[in-house]
């Protein structure tokens, strides 16, 4: 029977037209040519700027605000504060504690106190200017253990803890009686930038019938909907987002950035229409950033390379509001322990306010922070008792049926240990020591190490989770596919074209994506949490037999047949008996049109969900994770300390590939993001305020660090995903984090805690690794 | 303000604008070529870069009174969709565009570094004549592919026709 059902799987592999093939982004022309409309590219000939008003200082007072100045201003519109918001004051996904605009305190530089319309952008300037705010200046909290502390200044009225999480499985003491190694560290992790090349911004504008429409870039259009109407106090079915294409997001878009500033102002300008477009300075400083986190993390284990204890201890710091940092802090503990079966774990993490910014979601969502821990010390346990760090990762690691470390049983696919497999036989891992020596100067060192991570699919338990997706017939004999979810830049639009022509056995021609519109798409949560592929295109596997049932309706009565005698042909439906006879979809579309007949239908998919959450642990397990190994090759200056990465395998278990193209664009893109996190990227702030600026003092990876980068993806076919699929966009960024740091170990003998790991940094550690004789001389 | 008058894809246009005015905000205001991005604002990223008179520079760094009686040619200018480019063709091919909002600027510092050579370029060559420019989603192996396969394919079509 078994191999009956999968030669049967075969047998529909080979039938797939699309699905599985590097099928050409749809949206490719328009990009190439520059024709592709952003958001800030539309223009309107009666438009005004709107511009925001930042805190001055990081925490302070607000003793008043004074704008009579700025509206005597000639070019100037408008100038809102507080006062001027018609409904709840205060924005954030789960704990809506930032206010739109300030009242009495002002928590972070990103703090927004005033808006202006003008007609120029010099004199919105001019007007931002001229606002007279009186503060009263605080004492800034920016050390998360300080303001940890009893008597610390509290930012919020609950304090400065905004969430604590938990999990514990097993005998942790017990754990550590039975080690025979016991290896404590504690890892420190950058303010990681998103830097998206667009920075926030858009279009508020009225329409003629009194509804609102906002054109901005963003992550979850349906939800931003929400928020903005929660703050003007105005039905969410009079209000229209437009949140696709994003020029990138990775996270950060994935917040309310300026949609509350566009909707307030265009309801204050006399119905013109507003842009705002944010300049890198201020993205900067008002845009949110990944959590730098302290990871305090103490693993045991036996000479025979068994893990048995795992004891964590994270600290994140959110910065001055919520966003999504108490769901980081739990994906990080969920994750702390890696995707074994460490029998004995007591993990709790922290999310805490500081005014520091502000922190929020980011590719990767918390695990790139603690998967160092783990990770680091298989490789320390590997040298301690000499086993192969890819064995000692297979003899640990949890598979399909197994108990996690969290002790719950993982119900699905799991590709870990075929990851482990790849890497080991890859030319990389197999041939290190050729690869090693061939340094490019007497004074650089190279090294390999390899990594392993996981990453859930989805949200955890307790947030809605949902896809939902529409097929339209159009005249032209096209489908209109609608699915919520925003293009990012990683394609899905093309997948879910892929699928819809898949489903429908037509031509990918005939399908039309329509992405980022809550007027034409019904709700299908965010482009976040690796879920766009796996969810979207569920949704859309869903509708499609709906459509199909529609088609074969119409087609039997215009055919003269029964139902069950029509055949979905390639590209047209057939009678059964003579294919000489059948319709094709335009002639279907005219048929239902004559009727007054909806042409439309519709699929949901609901996530599948774990049924018990882990008591305290905000969430925990997800039902689904993407799992991921990565070799990497380092070169190391021991002159400068510089790091360059040389070579790059990525081996992600995808359940089934969907586009390898767009598959690799995922593993490469990722892999130079984690090469930026753990060796440049930082934003700097210092009491409060930023020292970084820009692009010129924030680094991020070009072309000239781009490794040689190979991906050998494994498929574990995930029976609830579109054809086996799953989720990979974070995870491939992660296991090369702690790979990277135990490279530049294998080449110098130096480890780096402290991410990113600097020239000063690494160099430091080469010094400081070298045995004191040598040192002294 | 001033007349200011230039050639940009190959059309003259006459511009009233101050001098001073960034030629990335002329194009884009004013001309309606909203290829060219602004990312930085600073000539750090090359989301802006045009060719003036054959060379990419940023055009967020070009005052438009500089540009005066000047070639200007954007990413829309090297090929629209009905007609695009080889090398616009084969970002498509190779995957080399994601999010997309760098590619314009990739795609015109791409297009002048093989207008000056007449042979595939190096990996090595790629990466210099691309270094001054910023992508976040790709990771770059693809943009070096598609300018080595622009290149091969420019060298074959160049051989048909001789």
């Amino acid at each position: 029977m078994k191999s009956k059902a999968k030669k049967d799987v075969l047998n529909e592999e080979q039938k797939l037209k699309w699905i599985g093939k590097s099928v050409k982004r749809i949206d490719g022309p328009e990009k190439v040519t520059g024709e592709q409309k952003y958001k800030t590219d539309y223009s309107y000939s009666n438009m005004v700027w709107g511009k925001v008003l930042r805190a001055k200082y990081p925490f302070a007072k607000i003793k008043s605000i004074d704008t009579v100045k700025a509206e005597a201003h000639p070019d100037v519109i408008c100038v809102l504060t507080y006062k001027d918001i018609p409904g709840f004051n205060g924005f954030g996904i789960v704990t809506p504690d930032q206010p739109v605009l300030c009242e009495d305190v002002v928590r972070c530089t990103a703090d927004a106190v005033a808006l202006v319309a003008a007609e120029t952008v010099e004199a919105a300037d001019e007007a931002l200017d001229l606002i007279e705010v009186d503060y009263e200046v605080l004492e800034p909290v920016t050390d998360v253990e300080n303001a940890m502390l009893q008597g610390a200044p509290k930012l919020h009225k609950d304090g400065n803890i905004h969430s604590h999480v938990t999990i514990k499985n097993g005998d942790i003491d017990a754990g550590f009686d039975e080690a025979d190694y016991i290896f404590e560290h504690t890892f420190y992790s950058p303010r990681q930038m998103h830097a998206f090349i667009e920075t926030e911004g858009g279009w508020g504008r009225m329409e003629e019938d009194g509804s609102l429409v906002i054109e901005c870039p963003g992550q979850y259009g349906h939800r931003d909907k929400l928020q903005i109407a929660r703050a003007l106090a105005l039905n969410p079915e009079r209000i229209h987002v437009y949140s696709s294409p994003n020029g990138g997001g990775f996270g950060g878009k994935d917040e309310i950035t300026v949609q509350i500033y566009l909707a307030l102002l265009a309801m204050n300008t006399g119905g013109r229409p507003v842009k705002i477009h944010l300049s890198r300075e201020e993205s900067v400083i008002a845009g949110i950033k990944r959590h730098p986190f302290k990871v305090t993390v103490k693993t045991g284990a036996k000479k025979d390379g068994t893990l048995v204890a795992n004891k964590v201890r994270a600290v994140a710091d959110t910065g001055a509001y919520a966003s999504l940092g108490g769901a980081v802090i739990a994906l990080a503990i969920e994750h702390a322990s890696g995707p074994y079966t460490i029998p004995n774990v007591d993990m709790e993490g922290f999310c805490v306010y500081t005014n520091n910014g502000i922190a929020g979601a980011f590719r990767g969502f918390g695990v790139n922070q603690v998967c160092v821990g783990i990770e680091t010390h298989i490789d320390m346990l590997a040298e301690k008792t000499g086993l192969d760090p890819i064995e000692i990762r297979k003899k640990n690691a949890y598979k399909q049926g197994d108990i996690s470390s969290l002790g719950h049983v993982v119900k699905s696919s799991v590709g870990t240990i075929e990851t482990l497999d790849k890497a080991a036989a890859c030319d990389l891992w197999k041939n290190r020591d050729y690869y090693k020596n061939q340094v490019s100067e007497p004074w650089k060192k190279r090294g390999v190490a390899v990594a392993t991570s996981f990453h859930g699919v989805g949200m955890g338990i307790g947030t809605p989770d949902y896809g939902a997706a529409t097929i339209e017939l159009l005249q032209d004999g096209k489908f209109k596919v609608g699915v919520a979810i925003e293009e990012i830049g990683t394609g899905n639009g093309t997948v879910y074209a892929q699928v819809a022509a898949e489903c429908l056995k037509c031509d990918i021609n005939r399908i039309v994506v329509v992405q980022g519109d809550t007027k034409q798409t019904l709700d299908s949560g965010t482009i976040s949490a690796s879920r766009s592929t796996y969810t979207g295109g569920r949704a859309i596997a869903t509708a499609a037999p709906n459509m199909i049932n529609l088609l074969t309706e119409e087609a039997a009565n215009l055919l003269g047949v029964s139902v069950s005698e029509i055949e979905l042909a390639y590209d047209r439906l057939v009678d059964a008996h003579d294919h000489t006879r059948f319709v094709t979809y335009e002639e279907i579309y005219e048929s239902l049109h004559d009727k007054h007949r909806s042409k439309r239908v519709e699929g949901h998919f609901y996530l599948p969900k774990e049924k018990e959450e882990l008591k305290n642990s905000g969430g925990a397990p997800h039902h689904l994770y993407g799992y991921m190994t990565h070799v990497v090759l380092v070169e190391v200056d021991t002159l400068t300390g510089q790091t360059d990465v040389i070579k790059v395998v990525a081996i992600p278990d995808v359940g089934k590939v969907l586009n390898p193209q767009g598959l690799e664009g995922q593993t490469e893109g990722g892999a130079v993001m984690g090469i930026g996190y753990t060796l440049y990227e930082d934003v700097l702030i210092e009491d409060g305020y930023h020292k970084t600026k820009n692009f010129t003092d924030y680094i991020i990876p070009t072309i000239r660090e781009t490794p040689e980068i190979e991906t050998i993806p494994v498929e574990s076919n995930e029976e609830s995903g579109p054809f086996g699929a799953k989720g990979i966009a974070e995870v491939v960024m992660i296991p090369i984090i702690p790979a990277i740091m135990s490279a530049i170990y294998d080449a110098t003998g130096a480890r780096v805690y402290h991410l990113p790991a600097t020239p000063e940094r690494v160099y430091q550690a080469i010094q400081e690794s070298k045995p004191q004789s040598l040192i002294s001389r | 303000m001033k007349t200011i008058r230039f050639t940009v894809n190959g059309n003259e246009v006459a511009v009233s604008s101050p001098p001073t005015k960034p030629l990335l905000d002329v194009l884009r205001e004013e001309l309606d070529l909203t290829g060219s991005k602004e990312c930085c604002g600073k000539g750090e990223c090359g989301s802006c870069t045009v060719m003036i008179n054959g060379s990419s520079v940023c055009s967020c760094l070009v005052l438009v009174g500089q540009v005066e009686n000047e070639t200007v040619i954007t990413a829309e200018g090297v090929g629209l969709a009905q007609n695009m480019d080889v090398l616009q063709q084969a970002f498509i091919d190779e995957g080399a565009t994601q999010c997309g909002y760098c590619t314009p600027g990739f795609i015109v510092s791409a297009k002048s570094f093989l207008n000056q050579i007449e042979h595939v370029p190096t990996e090595e060559e790629v990466k210099t004549a691309l270094g001054g420019n910023l992508c976040r989603c790709t990771g770059y192996t693809k943009i070096i592919k598609a300018v080595q396969s622009a290149a091969k394919l420019s060298i074959t079509q160049q051989g048909v026709k001789n």
